[in-house]
């Protein structure tokens, strides 16, 4: 090293001069020839070893070629008896990962040192030998490996059990045979030797729940002698607590006692991992949470940045289920939103927003204003969804809130930001109703002065939705307007159609919009001219107060009434011709998508980007698809249709679920399947349905499908006539039958005869809650007022015991398939009583609304108070029965 | 795992970089990433004064030690915490090689045994040797002096 000691220290200017400086690979690469030379100067080949190094870990990369030549000049150098440069050797032999037909030259000496009298050779040969070796070297060396791992030097043992967790990856069948030796090291009393085998033993088990549950019972009984395996223990037990839950749900939390021990541990990281693990316990009650959260918020004051971090993420995350236990922290949380490290202050701040009661909203909103400017955006959007969430639950809020979003709305900001603040104002418009008309003009201003294209031209649109319907639409269109005149050309297009959306809805500013309209027929842009041009001529003659045609507004602002994917694929396979592209070719079957569905529905609906109002567009696209099809085109309006229900296991052959569609009089199921199967195309898709068992129902027409492609999704629909408005029930048993084609995998042709077959399917059930339309209400108490006392129907029904409250209020929300209101749903842990409020549209259209009250005994026998109001007093009679029967 | 060991200068320079288990392509990512975020906070903060983030699943612990900033990327059982315990060792084991918070200079004169310092404490994004003395001697390659 001290040919780059050119240098004093003391002259600062080329204090910093590095000694690698010009450094280039070629030179280094001619360099390292001195490790070939007969005469080892070792000194000369540890400072080209490092040189290599210092390329590599700059991210430099040898070739093939120059790794090799490196690679053999430099296992010259075992000849060397230098004990520094042996100590390079091995790193550089490790950082160059030889492939595996270059290896076998090095095996020879490195075997030789891991049988070597000098423990720290052999510790190092072994993680050289595992880090370069594959399956048959292994097979050679696992002898000496077992060894090693009993080894009475800490270094050595330790070594074999780190290369153990690295080989368990590539070659765990062999290291699965070394579990004596590592049951044996787990009791070593060297702290990092036990900390390593504990993690390598439980690797090797971790598939034996049996054995994992002994290590930890015998270990959390026994020593454990560094806070790292005791913390690796502690993950362990967790995980054991959570497979044995499983199995017996009631009696003692097993091990609980042993992580509030760690609780008291003198390792801060141990304590930490102990309240972790207690605040991740399933069902966890609030008697085991207490103790866990008073640690972290002790460690909420901690002067060490980590653990404030830490702990806050932690209560962050138990504040999103039990929301009650961590408000003792809030005054501590509090003082974090100033902490300099702005994860800690932004996680602060959410958790607050959490836990926060409707009272201290107006004075957290005023903490959080100053703290706002000096964060960075990606914590500036978790704030405004933590703000949007607080909105939509405390709705009487909502003015302070929307003010709030505002404000930071005309702040600086890049798009993601000002997106979420947008969507967030859209969410709180759409889901609060009073909200709406601040909340618009908000937008308005906005768009005064935005610069992001994509966000105009979604609030534009948004405006033309919602604008009309207020009760002064005309103060929106000065807004509209000077869009036309100062925006971009895809602004200026977007501002048109919602101008025309305004004069197609609202009769009276029919006359100015025409002005205005016409004045856009001389832009500059093609697409704006077009669309001024359109509307002027579809919408209504000649601009005089007169409504439009419903006709022409469904045509001009109707939803396009198809799948896009669809017309997307049609438009493509499109070829240009004499013959005009025709809509009506395009296929309007659904793909069915349920893993996507899935998802969707996890997500809360929220902003501009989402379909508005989710569940409707849904039942929106239903509605079309069956009155496309003239069997049910009789059926009337569509009431409900469901979530798909699953037929099939995941991976089968064929996937089917099943969609049930609710009319008045009928109910229609759609069988969405898709066939797995490259090899098969099937024909005359139909399916068989069993309804024995479901009395009320009878089956009037089906409508098969005529071939079901590998991998296309495709419908067939069985319709059932049933006793008009009333919620009949049953059962449904469904065979898939059809005609199978073998189909030739190189040409893609199917064989010209098929052979009929059949599958299983499994059963599914129409309930109660299928007549039930989830409708929210913004304010329950307003509507439960305002529905009045006239149809009430109160009584009270024995539940019988139940595994908790939780369970008991999820089964009967369940049952009946409404919404529930205020976050009622959730049940506080440990809690004797409980309030649900539930609304929804009952079949038939009316409007019903629910409070339960809940009450458990010590003996959980849970005891509920139905309180019904709607506005038809056999409805609210039919919601007792449901509960009743 | 310990994802990531990175070592820059107070530029945000590279000076060591050890990725275990990244894919190639999202190396270049992590590293303007953490640069970025020393560049952020770094300033004014002490010598082996913890600063923390997380992004995504993965936990961030760094620090500065004389003049340069070290950078630990770790996930799952490598949280924040651990992640602590991992830094100290590094920082103790540099200072003990340097003698003193380095210069950049000084960690580049040093350069050959920090590698092996690093060698010793991460092995392929596993913590293997916590203790700084122990450390010392291995990278000698002499025994531990407790056993």
């Amino acid at each position: 090293m001290a040919q780059y000691v050119k240098k004093d220290d003391d002259r600062d200017e080329e204090a910093e001069y590095s000694p690698f400086s010009g450094i280039e690979k070629g030179a280094v690469l001619q360099e390292a020839r001195v490790f070939n030379d007969p005469q080892l100067d070792s000194r000369r080949c540890s400072q080209v070893i490092t040189k290599l190094l210092y390329l590599l870990n700059q991210g430099d990369t040898f070739t093939k070629t120059e790794a090799t030549e490196v690679f053999f000049s430099v296992t010259k150098l075992f000849q060397a008896r230098d004990v520094g440069l042996r100590r390079m050797v091995y790193l550089i032999i490790k950082e160059l990962s030889p492939s595996a037909d270059e290896v076998i030259i090095v095996t020879s000496s490195l075997m030789k040192d891991m049988n070597s009298k000098t423990d720290v050779y052999r510790a190092n040969a072994i993680r050289v030998l595992c880090r370069i070796t594959d399956g048959t070297l292994l097979t050679q060396i696992e002898r000496y490996l077992k060894q090693a791992i009993v080894d009475k030097n800490p270094v050595v043992a330790s070594a074999a059990l780190v290369s153990g967790i690295h080989l368990l990856q590539t070659n765990p069948e062999i290291v699965k045979r070394w579990s004596n030796e590592v049951q044996e090291a787990v009791q070593s009393r060297a702290a990092l030797v036990q900390f390593h085998a504990l993690a390598l033993l439980q690797q090797i088990r971790q598939n034996d729940r049996l054995a994992v549950s002994k290590l930890v019972t015998s270990l959390t009984k026994g020593t454990v002698r560094s806070p790292l395996a005791q913390c690796l223990l502690i993950r362990y037990t967790s995980q054991v607590i959570r497979e044995s839950s499983m199995n017996s749900q009631t009696g003692d939390r097993p091990f609980y006692d042993y992580l509030e021990s760690c609780l008291r541990h003198k390792s801060e990281m141990v304590i930490f991992e102990a309240a972790r693990a207690i605040t991740e316990l399933s069902d966890v009650t609030s008697r085991e949470l207490t103790p866990a959260i008073t640690v972290l918020q002790l460690f909420l004051s901690s002067s060490k940045p980590v653990l404030r971090f830490a702990a806050v993420r932690t209560l962050n995350k138990v504040a999103m289920t039990h929301p009650m236990a961590v408000t003792t922290c809030n005054i501590d949380m509090e003082s974090l939103i100033s902490d300099q490290n702005r994860s800690i202050a932004t996680l602060a701040i959410t958790t607050l927003l959490k836990t926060g009661n409707e009272s201290g909203v107006d004075r957290l909103m005023k903490q959080i204003t100053n703290f706002m400017s000096d964060i960075a955006d990606e914590f500036k959007i978790v704030v405004v969804d933590a703000i949007r969430s607080l909105c939509l639950k405390f709705p009487l809020k909502f003015r302070t809130l929307m003010g709030f979003l505002s404000n930071i709305l005309r702040e600086e900001g890049g798009f993601e930001y000002k997106k979420a603040i947008v969507d967030s104002i859209v969410t709180i418009i759409r889901e609060i109703p009073d909200a709406k008309e601040s909340g618009l003009l908000h937008l308005c201003e906005f768009i005064e002065d935005c610069e992001f294209t994509y966000l105009s031209t979604q609030i534009l649109h948004f405006l033309g939705i919602e604008g009309p319907k207020t009760s002064d639409p005309s103060k929106y269109i000065r807004y509209i307007y000077n869009r036309v005149i100062l925006e971009n050309a895809t602004v200026r297009a977007s501002a048109v159609s919602t101008l025309a959306k305004f004069g197609a809805m609202v009769d009276s500013l029919k006359p100015r919009i025409f002005v205005l309209l016409r004045r856009c027929l001389y832009d500059n842009d093609d697409e704006v001219r077009d669309r001024a041009t359109l509307y002027l001529n579809t919408i209504g003659g000649d601009g005089s107060v007169v409504e439009t045609d419903k006709d022409v507004k469904e045509f001009l602002f109707g939803s396009l009434d198809l799948p896009l994917a669809n017309l997307e694929t049609s438009l493509k396979n499109y070829e240009p011709s004499e013959e005009p592209f025709d809509i009506s070719s395009v296929p309007r079957e659904v793909k069915s998508q349920p893993f996507a569905e899935k998802k969707a529905a996890a997500k809360k609906p929220t902003g501009l980007g989402a379909p508005p109002a989710g569940p409707t567009s849904a039942v929106d696209t239903y509605d079309k698809l069956l009155s496309s099809i003239p069997e049910f085109s009789t059926f009337g309006l569509l009431f409900k249709s469901s979530a798909p229900v699953e037929l099939t296991e995941a991976e089968t052959e064929y996937a089917v679920n099943v969609v049930k569609h609710i009319f008045d009089k009928h109910v229609v199921f759609q069988y969405n399947c898709t066939n797995t199967i490259p090899e098969q195309l099937l024909e005359d898709v139909t399916i068989v349905v069993d309804a024995s068992e479901a009395e009320e129902f009878e089956e009037i027409a089906t409508k098969p499908l005529k071939s079901l492609p590998y991998d296309t999704p495709g419908q067939t629909f069985v319709a059932f006539e049933k006793p008009e408005g009333v919620p009949a029930v049953g059962k449904f048993t469904n065979v898939l039958r059809f005609i199978v084609k073998e189909v030739d995998p190189s040409t893609g042709e199917a064989e010209e005869d098929g052979v009929e077959d059949e599958y299983q399917l499994e059963e599914f059930e129409v309930v109660a809650a299928d007549y039930m339309l989830k409708v929210g209400v913004s304010n329950f108490r307003n509507a439960w007022e305002s529905l009045g006392p006239d149809f009430e129907r109160v009584d009270e029904y024995g539940l019988g015991p139940r595994e908790s409250l939780k369970e008991a209020v999820s089964t009967v929300i369940n049952l009946l398939g409404m919404q529930p209101c205020e976050g009622t749903e959730v049940v506080a842990a440990n809690s004797r009583s409980h309030t649900c409020l539930l609304s929804g549209v009952y079949i038939g259209n009316v409007k019903v609304l629910v409070r339960l009250s809940f009450g458990v005994d010590s003996a959980k026998e849970v005891a509920m108070k139905l309180a019904v109001r709607s506005e038809d007093e056999a409805v609210s009679d039919a919601i007792h029965e449901l509960v009743a029967n | 795992m310990l994802l990531a060991v990175l070592i820059t200068n107070s530029e945000g320079n590279i000076l060591v970089e050890r990725f275990n288990g990244v894919p190639g392509e999202e190396r270049l990512h992590w590293r303007s990433f953490l640069v970025k975020l020393g560049a952020d906070n770094l300033k004014g903060v002490k010598n082996e004064e913890l600063c923390v983030a997380s992004h995504k699943s993965v936990y961030i612990v760094y620090t500065v030690l004389g003049h340069v900033s070290i950078y630990l990327v770790g996930k799952d059982e490598y949280d924040e915490l651990a992640l602590s315990e991992a830094i100290f060792v590094v920082t103790s084991a540099i200072k003990d090689v340097c003698g003193k918070p380095p210069t950049e200079r000084l960690f580049l004169d040093k350069y050959g045994r920090i590698c092996l310092c690093l060698d010793e404490i991460v092995w392929k994004g596993l913590l293997e040797n916590t203790d700084k003395d122990r450390i010392k001697r291995l990278v000698r390659l002499k025994p531990p002096t407790e056993f």
